[in-house]
């Protein structure tokens, strides 16, 4: 297995030294049949010894051999995945990939426009298809992305793409699917004197942001409004559930006073951060407030806290019924985002669960499960094979990948700086 | 009236015209009018008299004259023309001496803003102080108090109302505060209440109101304390010649007086004593009053100390949620900082108490008392107020106790100074009176006759018994209409005159009188509610009755224990400190890291502290033995890079180079990553300055020995390494309007080659015999030079790394490591054929435009060419999972199992040049030892016991208990503080206070402000 890693390297049918991102995969054009390998399905299921089929993008069949039924084998390009592991594509809610290119570089990031309230803010249009970054995520087995906006009190509005794509409206999976709320930090930290201290103007800003909903409510009700206000008309389909509203808290006050907050507009948020989510379980199921964690590879929030405090609350979100899905920070960051969920697993949340929550649970709370998400029949060809466990570092090996049955490329830039100095040292120069 | 009364009553006379008087015999001043200088000669007798804090005399007799004492005691002459002052009953204590004030010094430049980069401000490299004095403007030993000193009338009197009769004043500004000095809380001229002119030199760490941007860190203040040592000895050897200094001679001045220390935590108190082993000087710490966190340590140092009382106050813990703020630690310290002087004094250690840092001065006694509730007793109390500040500053023979020939400081009580009801009522100043309370109170409580009558002789208006109750001072009265109606009467009482009114009914117009008192009968003249004149008197005629049903005070029934000071202070703390044992794991799977390679099925055994075998079918029976089966056993992680455990400041680049600065003086024994890693397998580390200049500062290798104090955390006769950087930090790429140099990589190597260059020339000089100054910067890269310092390199950018080796190779010598190196993998042959090793991170890039050409496979392509790579954190929280990091290499660039582990065990280890102590399991080795759950290249393995030296510091099941512990200690400090708000003790909102502050490398904040 050691040696399987530098054959792939070698083998792409793009070997190139130009520093370009990979040429899009064209669409699929034969059916592919998948046959021997463990699948997990993303929807807590797992088969051992699976057939996979799919064609025109779709998925077509997962089964085991006993429920195979007959199959005309001769239509497929067949591959052997025997002893491999088949994923759905995993999900990377909450990231600036594609908006950041290098972070220290003012001009290369687009992440966080300037201002409190920027609803209007759409995160899609600067979504960068060309940047390098991409294809070094999608080959850790990372498919889709929601690419999220930051900063201020109200950031804009987030879309789900799709790593593979000529510009941004080809990566579009689902436009404008969230409008994000950056909850003020109840308690600030004073450098100076090297305390907690709470945050003096935390009831400004709250009541910055129930005044936006007050008035917003009530201008969506006026269908023809004299004059259009873009930053109110941003709300309107969040009171329709037509746009979801992720509230980004961390603190538990701060996730209990944001949900009280939407519930007052009828609305059922989504909390990303959740940071102390596990002290509050009964709440959010009695809400159901599903969660996008925030990186669990964290330190605990206080001195006295767990020291394992981060990395058990996945455990205690699924112990609790909680819908939640893994997140990482970040933009280079989402290829470690498998690492995330197989940390969990070590603090004991079952595997299947794991991979559930980089799936088909982060599908439902973005709202794009009814076509992508799991391995089932008639969902989207979105998936990878992975030499060993995915979620181990050891063995996370992708060998495959489809976007809607399109097979991408998995070179990437550190791919070709990776050939281009073994060349250096095999000339010996 | 007794004749008692009656001298007390011509002395109140007396200090009524006192404030003009003079008690010496000569003075400079002209005097515009008529001569009028007085003897002063007082004698106070029939008193108790603590003439020291250790002896009492009963019925004795103080004798003072021109403000001095003349005699004291049982025997003694009273002059026929002194003043007597009969004193029964009553108690004279020394008056107490504060050593730590800024009375009567100049207000402080309150600037609006800091300067420098971080506010946008110019940055200011030398003093802006004009003339010849020191290049930096912290240090300001120059500065003389008693030149500026300026009695403060007001200030003064609020301090001699709490006790107080002489502090020692500096100003609380800079690094060197100059000299202090001792002054009287009379209120006269300066000149007649200086004691001693310069009688300290005071030192902090922190920067005050300079503006100058070095020092920035905790580091850099030490090095510059040091540094001016050593310019101070220069300077004196050369007596000037080679430049003319003020600042320098006037540290020199001061060395021979007491040198006070202020410090702001338990840690920084060892870290002053430790600047003061080193040149010779035993400092006088002013405590921050925690010293009972690391006392035993403390009082190694020899140092006496300097407390304050400033106790904290309850938090608002009644909010669950919000009560998680605060800390154990925060929680644990309003319980134990009470006991703090009193562990002092049981520690034997010679100390002095001060008000200050109290926010209402006039909370002083209430505070003391606290501490002796909390065990000081009054004995030590009134020494560390009166003998010790007098000793410690030299001035026994003038302030502190009571004796022929000192200065008549004391004042006057009606008991014991450390009783709650104790009144205070003179305090005499160099024999100069301050009245605090009227002595002559008139005696009027008991029930008196008062009677009314009109002009007209007999005609009697009214009469009622006036029952007076409570006491003479505070009395309250009220008439009795019959036996079961009174009204109340108000009452004003001025020495012998005494007012009073009342309304037969409430509401009514009221009667007011006012007269005369003689002894026990009132006499005056009043109007009735229509306005009629009256005469009346008051006659005593009886006690009035005690108050029926008298309560004592219920005291709290239980007075709750404090809970163990734990090390560290706070959550996972020990309480007792962990011993090596004799540990016995069998049946593991061993990674040895030695030619053995990975041994199935093996047992290795630890006792006193190292490996003592690895291998099967070991046997020791007076081992615990721990079942392996099924787990998996490697030396404990070594992270090469790390910034946790440092108090202050990571960076100290505020110059090119800070060669002289050392981690090493600044470990913070109680950041709690120390635990947090130990949880990850982590046993050492090395602490780096961060990268904000080319030359930074001197590494710390430290074990993870949790719970021990910082010096005890260095890995003993570890070698010596500096922090270089190169690229985007150090060119301050991040700062827009930057202009320290260098600007560019070309800069950066032209600072390598001038220091270098300088550091050789350093080196002949001292080697040549002459006369030298002792340059810490230069020394440190002497030591490179010389091969005993070995350098880790910050490192991006192939084209820096390659210079960096050959700039180094022409000056003969070899970079050590270069840490992150993330472009190492394009270098990776010249780094081998130099002798370099690569600390890495894994994975990281695109963060700054210097790692966008990082790779994953950078770590593997180093190896493969021979170079010792290592993987790194950088970080407290991905130090918690190196060895994840590590299994990085096998998925990228396909590194053996076997290898990648060693990327985060013994290359570390080597590239540390401390492989033969740790890094690998072999018998004679350091028992530095993790046991983990599974495969330790797995994501799902957890280390579930961590050994450094052979001690278990870090047990998963033992941590489970510790969290327990955690819990119940909280809520039981939670309740107390509940308790004592409900019982109306102050409260402070909830704040919280964190064991550290997390660095990386580019963290340059200043933090000396």
């Amino acid at each position: 297995m050691k040696n399987i890693p530098l054959a792939l390297i070698f083998c792409w049918p793009i070997i190139s030294l130009l520093a370009q991102t990979p040429v899009p995969a064209p669409p699929q054009e034969m059916p592919v049949y998948i046959v021997g390998a463990t699948a997990h399905l993303g929807n807590g299921q797992v088969l051992q010894n699976s057939v996979i089929a799919f064609e025109n993008g779709k998925i077509t069949l997962v089964r085991t051999p006993e429920n195979l039924g007959q199959v005309n084998l001769s239509r497929y390009k067949i591959i052997d995945a025997k002893g491999k592991h088949v994923y759905p594509g995993f999900i990377a809610p909450n990231t600036q990939l594609g908006l950041i290119e290098i972070a220290a570089v003012r001009a290369t990031v687009d992440a966080g426009e300037t201002g409190q309230l920027n609803p209007n803010a759409r995160a899609i249009i600067a979504y960068d298809t060309d940047s390098e970054v991409p294809p070094t995520v999608r080959a850790q087995g990372v498919l889709l992305a929601q690419i999220t906006p930051q900063g201020g009190l109200l950031s804009g509005q987030s879309s789900i793409v799709q790593l593979d794509a000529w510009n941004w409206e080809d990566a579009a999976y689902k436009t404008d699917i969230g409008l994000h709320i950056n909850w003020p930090r109840l308690y600030s930290f004073n450098w100076f004197q090297g305390t907690t201290n709470r945050n003096e103007n935390y009831d400004k800003e709250i009541a910055a942001l129930e005044t936006y909903l007050k008035e917003a409510q009530a201008y969506c009700k006026n269908t023809k409004p004299d004059e259009r206000n873009l930053k109110l008309d941003a709300a309107c389909p969040v009171f329709t559930g037509a746009r979801k509203l992720f509230i980004h808290a961390d603190d538990a006050k701060a996730i209990t006073t944001s949900v009280q907050l939407a519930k007052r507009y009828g609305i059922t948020p989504v909390i990303a951060g959740g940071r102390d989510a596990g002290i509050l379980t009964d709440f959010l199921k009695a809400n159901n407030v599903p969660v996008i964690l925030g990186n669990i590879h964290a330190l605990p929030s206080r001195d006295d806290a767990d020291i394992d405090e981060p990395f058990k609350l996945p455990v205690q979100l699924h112990q609790a019924g909680i819908l939640f899905c893994f997140s990482m920070e970040g933009f280079w960051q989402q290829r470690n985002l498998p690492y995330q969920a197989g940390h969990a697993v070590g603090y004991g949340l079952p595997y299947e669960q794991a991979i559930a929550a980089l799936t088909l649970n982060t599908a439902k709370i973005l709202g794009i499960e009814a076509t992508t998400g799991s391995l089932e029949e008639g969902k989207d060809a979105t998936l990878f094979i992975s030499e060993g466990d995915a979620l181990d570092m050891r063995q996370s090996t992708v060998v495959q990948a489809w976007i809607k049955g399109r097979q991408i490329s998995l070179d990437h830039k550190q791919l070709e700086l990776y050939r281009k100095f073994k060349i250096k040292y095999e000339r010996k120069e | 009236m007794t004749g008692y009364q009656r001298t007390l009553r011509l002395m109140a006379l007396w200090l009524v015209s006192w404030g003009a008087l003079r008690l010496s015999a000569q003075t400079t001043f002209p005097i515009n009018g008529i001569y009028d200088q007085r003897e002063g000669l007082y004698a106070f007798t029939n008193a108790s008299i603590y003439t020291a804090w250790n002896q009492r005399i009963d019925n004795a007799t103080l004798l003072i004259r021109q403000g001095k004492v003349e005699a004291v005691g049982q025997k003694v002459n009273v002059p026929a023309h002194a003043v007597v002052i009969d004193l029964k009953g009553k108690t004279i204590y020394p008056s107490f001496i504060d050593l730590y004030s800024d009375y009567g010094m100049p207000a402080q430049r309150q600037d609006a803003a800091p300067g420098g980069r971080l506010f946008g401000g110019a940055v200011q490299r030398t003093t802006s102080k004009k003339g010849a004095y020191n290049w930096n403007e912290a240090l300001k030993p120059e500065f003389r108090a008693h030149e500026v000193f300026n009695p403060d009338d007001k200030a003064a009197k609020t301090m001699r109302d709490i006790g107080f009769g002489a502090v020692l004043s500096h100003q609380h500004d800079g690094i060197s505060r100059g000299s202090a000095t001792m002054v009287l809380l009379g209120e006269a001229a300066p000149h007649e209440l200086i004691v001693k002119d310069k009688a300290a030199h005071h030192f902090s760490f922190r920067k005050g109101s300079s503006r100058q941007d070095y020092p920035s860190s905790l580091m850099g203040s030490i090095a510059l304390l040091r540094q001016t040592y050593c310019d101070a000895q220069w300077y004196k050897a050369t007596q000037g010649k080679e430049e003319y200094n003020i600042s320098l001679q006037a540290w020199n001045d001061l060395a021979g007086l007491p040198q006070v220390f202020e410090v702001g935590d338990c840690l920084e108190a060892l870290r002053a004593a430790a600047i003061g082993r080193e040149w010779n000087v035993q400092y006088i710490l002013k405590g921050s009053g925690e010293e009972y966190k690391r006392l035993e340590d403390i009082k190694k140092t020899g140092s006496p100390l300097i407390v304050g009382l400033n106790f904290p106050e309850a938090y608002d813990v009644e909010d669950p949620l919000d009560a998680r703020q605060v800390s154990l630690a925060q929680l644990k310290h309003w319980e134990l900082a009470p006991s703090n002087p009193a562990r002092i004094a049981a520690a034997g250690i010679p100390f002095a108490l001060t008000s200050h840092g109290l926010r209402n001065k006039a909370d002083f006694m209430a505070q003391l008392r606290k501490a002796i509730e909390n065990g000081l007793s009054e004995q030590d109390a009134l020494k560390a107020l009166t003998h010790t500040p007098a000793s410690l500053m030299g001035v026994s023979d003038k302030l502190g106790s009571l004796a022929p020939g000192k200065i008549a400081n004391f004042f006057i009580t009606n008991g014991n100074i450390f009783d709650k009801d104790t009144k205070v009522y003179h305090h005499w100043v160099g024999g100069k009176p301050y009245v605090l309370k009227n002595i002559d109170v008139p005696e009027v409580v008991g029930k008196f006759s008062l009677e009314a009558t009109t002009p007209t002789p007999g005609g009697q208006l009214w009469r009622y018994d006036l029952v007076v109750s409570g006491t003479d001072e505070n009395p309250d009265m009220k008439l009795m209409l019959n036996d079961t109606a009174s009204v109340k009467v108000k009452h004003t009482l001025q020495k012998d005159h005494i007012t009073l009114s009342f309304a037969f009914k409430e509401g009514q117009n009221r009667v007011r009188m006012s007269g005369v008192i003689n002894g026990r009968q009132w006499s005056g003249r009043g109007e009735d509610e229509q306005g009629r004149v009256f005469t009346w008197t008051a006659t005593y005629t009886s006690p009035s009755e005690p108050p029926k049903d008298v309560k004592k005070d219920d005291k709290p029934a239980t007075k709750s224990e404090p809970g163990p000071i734990t090390y560290p202070f706070g959550a996972y703390g020990w309480t007792t400190p962990p011993k090596p044992g004799t540990w016995l794991i069998t049946n593991a799977t061993i990674w040895t890291n030695e030619k053995e390679g990975i041994l199935q099925n093996a047992d290795i055994l630890m006792r006193n502290g190292k490996i003592v075998q690895v291998g099967k079918g070991i046997k020791a029976p007076d081992a615990t033995v721990i079942d392996g089966t099924g787990k998996h056993v490697t030396s404990g992680i070594i992270d090469e890079h790390s910034h946790i455990a440092i108090s202050r400041g990571v960076n100290e680049g505020t110059q090119a180079s800070s060669a002289e600065v050392r981690i090493g003086d600044v470990v913070n024994s109680e950041d709690i990553n120390i635990y947090r890693q130990l949880s990850g397998g982590v046993t050492t580390a090395q602490l780096l300055h961060g990268s904000a200049n080319p030359i930074g500062g001197q590494s710390a290798i430290i074990k993870l020995r949790w719970g021990y104090a910082p010096e005890q955390m260095k890995l003993e006769g570890a070698p010596g390494f500096i922090k270089f950087a190169l690229g985007e930090n150090v060119k301050q790429s991040a700062w827009p309007g930057s202009d320290r140099y260098p600007q560019t990589r070309m800069g950066v190597e032209e600072v390598y080659n001038d220091y270098f260059t300088r550091a050789r020339e350093y080196g002949a000089l001292k080697a040549s015999g002459k006369p030298y100054r002792r340059d810490l910067d230069l020394e440190a890269i002497l030591e490179i030079l010389e091969g005993k310092r070995h350098i880790t390199c910050h490192s991006y950018r192939q084209s820096e790394i390659n210079m960096l080796m050959k700039l180094a190779e022409r000056h003969g010598i070899k970079v050590n490591t270069f840490t992150h190196i993330l472009e190492g993998y394009k270098v990776a042959d010249k780094m081998a054929k130099h002798g370099a090793g690569g600390s890495s991170f894994s994975d990281w890039w695109a963060y700054k435009y210097e790692v966008y050409d990082a790779i994953p496979y950078n770590g593997a392509v180093m190896h493969e060419q021979g170079v010792t790579v290592a993987f790194n954190s950088d970080d407290a929280e991905m130090a918690r999972r190196l060895n994840q990091e590590a299994a990085k290499a096998v998925r990228f660039g396909g590194v053996s199992e076997e290898d990648a582990l060693k990327f985060v065990t013994l290359n570390p280890a080597k590239l540390l040049r401390i492989d033969h102590r740790v890094g690998s399991l072999k018998a004679g080795k350091d028992a530095d030892v993790v046991l983990w759950s599974d495969h330790p290249l797995s994501v799902y393995a957890k280390a579930e016991m961590t050994f450094v030296d052979g001690i278990r510091f870090f047990d998963r099941q033992e941590d489970l208990r510790l969290r327990a512990d955690i819990q119940a200690e909280r809520n039981r400090i939670i309740q107390k503080m509940i308790q004592e708000k409900q019982q109306g003790g102050k409260t402070q909102p909830v704040m919280g206070r964190q064991s550290f502050k997390l660095y990386h490398c580019d963290d340059d904040e200043d933090e000396m402000d």
